[in-house]
């Protein structure tokens, strides 16, 4: 009697686990036991990281799985998926795979065509699927975290590059120079303006010089025509009359020259206004830079800012490195 | 101190000798059906029934614990749904059938040494030799296939447990949404961690029963000898699931790895 006891308790114990464990795998698995589906399969070139049993999903709602991946003829991957009985799919639909998470999960999106992102790798992908069979929808995977990373870890590159040769450029003895240079500029901005200043004073005396004996020119020159019209009168040959007009027309270049020269003065001081305006602000701009003041003179007068700039370019480049060449040891999630 | 070292070197090896000795000795015992059957529920009850309520104690407080600890661990980054996932994972792959199979090594190999040890002090084990009983396959032969065969099942039900326990202290003490938690429970499932798990506890079961058959059928002297087997088959037993855990981790969790 006992031993019919314990065989019938130790069978219940056997049973019930079994049909407990069973159940639960089931339920975990989301086993669809009799569950009526409908199939449909679609072509890609390549299906990145998905695999079989992943999320089949349409306007963000799961909508069944992935039943089979296969390798298929002229280099195309069929994946065939299952929908639950009654989804609609949208209007011209293609499927679109791409990591549902950041944890390396995998889904299939079914969406319409005009709806697919407008990104020209996708585009290629769909239209290289013209020729696709009627029931095969054209498939195309997006790019994945990794992709995206290995974009990031380019341009972190770059920058890591322009912050290296600014390094190499723009160092302790390289901020000294400037702030030498910008001094010595400063300096031979003043001597510039003063020099400028002296040749336009130079420029006016000499204009005012050349208008005086222009003057003295004319007269004399009218002079020299009364006497020689009265001298004219007494030679018969008009000699002296043809020199004079000579003389007159040099007279009149002469008047010319020293108007040109006024202008020529005028346009200086200009010039000179001009320059000593500039030479003002910059004065001023590299002033302040001298004095350390502005993003330029810290990175110029404190070499720490720029050093924690670099090292931080630096860091972010390993930082990116690394999670471009492991990115699931970011976000891979194991269990003993 | 060397020669403390040889003897304990040379009863380690004893030890898995007589355990390779008696494993033999029952499989060829197991043509001797009409001798270990009739037992053999009987053990079942005795190692596999009446261990589930300490099996599933065990279960109960570790799956709350795992949850509390995924949930305590899991800060801003990560998703909490996660917290399904590690408990699914941890309870099924590890703690179900080691913590278990520690306690039954506590329970079920003491048991076993002490039951036989005193059968061999008092003599009962020669009286069944002289009642041409093999007393192998009447004491060794249901102890060993009742704890391949009731391990797994105390497991299994401490694997549910716990998977339940995890899942209602998710949803009572971290306000997690049943969704949140059977998805991160479903995510990363796989037939697998059922197998490995009860597969691992029935390698336990064998070994928990072996050592425990071992080292009371060599028990010597008086109620001081059969103390000092149970020991031995508790200690013994207990690191034995520990290399077998490592040893089925390196065997399966490897090559998949790979």
């Amino acid at each position: 009697m006992k031993h019919r006891s314990n065989d019938w308790l130790v069978g219940a114990v056997i049973v019930a686990t079994m049909i407990g464990i069973v159940a639960a795998t089931l339920f975990l698995q989301e086993a669809d036991l009799g569950e009526k589906r409908q199939g449909i399969t679609a072509r890609f070139r390549d299906v990145g990281n998905m695999q079989v049993g992943n999320a089949v999903v349409i306007r963000g709602v799961r909508a069944g799985r992935v039943k089979a991946i296969e390798l298929a003829d002229q280099g195309w991957v069929v994946a065939e998926m299952d929908l639950d009985e009654g989804i609609a799919l949208p209007k011209d639909p293609v499927v679109l795979i791409q990591a549902s998470t950041l944890f390396g999960e995998w889904q299939a999106l079914i969406t319409a065509r005009d709806a697919a992102p407008s990104i020209r790798d996708v585009a290629t992908q769909l239209a290289d699927n013209a020729g696709a069979p009627p029931n095969a929808l054209p498939g195309a995977v997006l790019p994945d975290i990794a992709q995206l990373t290995t974009y990031a870890g380019g341009i972190a590159n770059n920058v890591a590059s322009v912050a290296e040769r600014v390094r190499t450029a723009f160092n302790d003895s390289a901020a000294l120079e400037l702030r030498a240079s910008i001094r010595n500029f400063s300096v031979l901005s003043n001597d510039l303006a003063r020099a400028v200043r002296v040749q336009s004073r130079n420029l006016d005396s000499i204009a005012i010089h050349v208008r005086a004996g222009a003057a003295d020119l004319a007269s004399t020159t009218e002079a020299l025509r009364r006497t020689a019209g009265r001298a004219d009168s007494a030679t018969a040959m008009g000699e002296i009359g043809r020199i004079v007009a000579e003389t007159e027309r040099a007279s009149a270049n002469l008047r010319q020259a020293t108007d040109r020269l006024n202008a020529l003065s005028a346009s200086l001081m200009s010039t000179e206004q001009s320059l000593k305006s500039v030479i003002t602000k910059a004065d001023g701009v590299l002033g302040k830079v001298d004095r350390g003041e502005g993003s330029l003179g810290l990175l110029v007068n404190d070499p720490s800012l720029y050093r924690n700039s670099d090292s931080l370019l630096v860091d972010l480049r390993v930082l990116i490195q690394d999670f471009k060449k492991d990115p699931k040891r970011y976000f891979a999630l194991r269990v003993f | 101190m060397l020669e403390t070292i040889g003897r304990v070197a040379r009863g380690s090896l004893e030890s898995f000798g007589a355990a390779g000795n008696l494993t033999l000795e029952a499989t060829r015992s197991l043509r001797d059906v009409s001798t270990w059957w009739p037992n053999l529920s009987q053990q079942a009850r005795k190692l596999g029934v009446d261990s589930l309520p300490i099996g599933i104690l065990i279960a109960l407080f570790t799956g709350v614990v795992l949850a509390l600890l995924a949930s305590y661990s899991f800060t801003n980054a990560v998703p909490r749904y996660l917290v399904g996932t590690l408990v699914q994972k941890t309870v099924m792959m590890e703690l179900a059938p080691v913590l278990t199979g520690l306690a039954l090594a506590g329970r079920v190999g003491a048991n076993i040494a002490a039951e036989l040890g005193t059968m061999r002090v008092t003599e009962q084990v020669d009286a069944l030799e002289t009642l041409a009983y093999n007393p192998t396959a009447y004491l060794v032969t249901p102890r060993i296939l009742a704890g391949i065969i009731m391990f797994p099942v105390v497991v299994g039900v401490a694997m549910f447990v716990g998977l339940g326990a995890g899942w209602a202290a998710s949803l009572l003490l971290l306000d997690l949404s049943s969704a949140e938690f059977l998805k991160g429970a479903r995510w990363f499932f796989d037939a697998f961690d059922v197998r490995y798990g009860l597969v691992k506890s029935a390698s336990f079961g064998f070994a928990v029963t072996v050592l425990g058959c071992v080292n009371g059928l060599r028990a010597r002297g008086g109620a001081q000898g059969v103390g000092a087997a149970a020991t031995s088959a508790v200690v013994q037993s207990a690191v034995m699931i520990l290399v077998l855990d490592a040893f089925w981790a390196m065997v399966w969790l490897l090559g998949r790895a790979k």
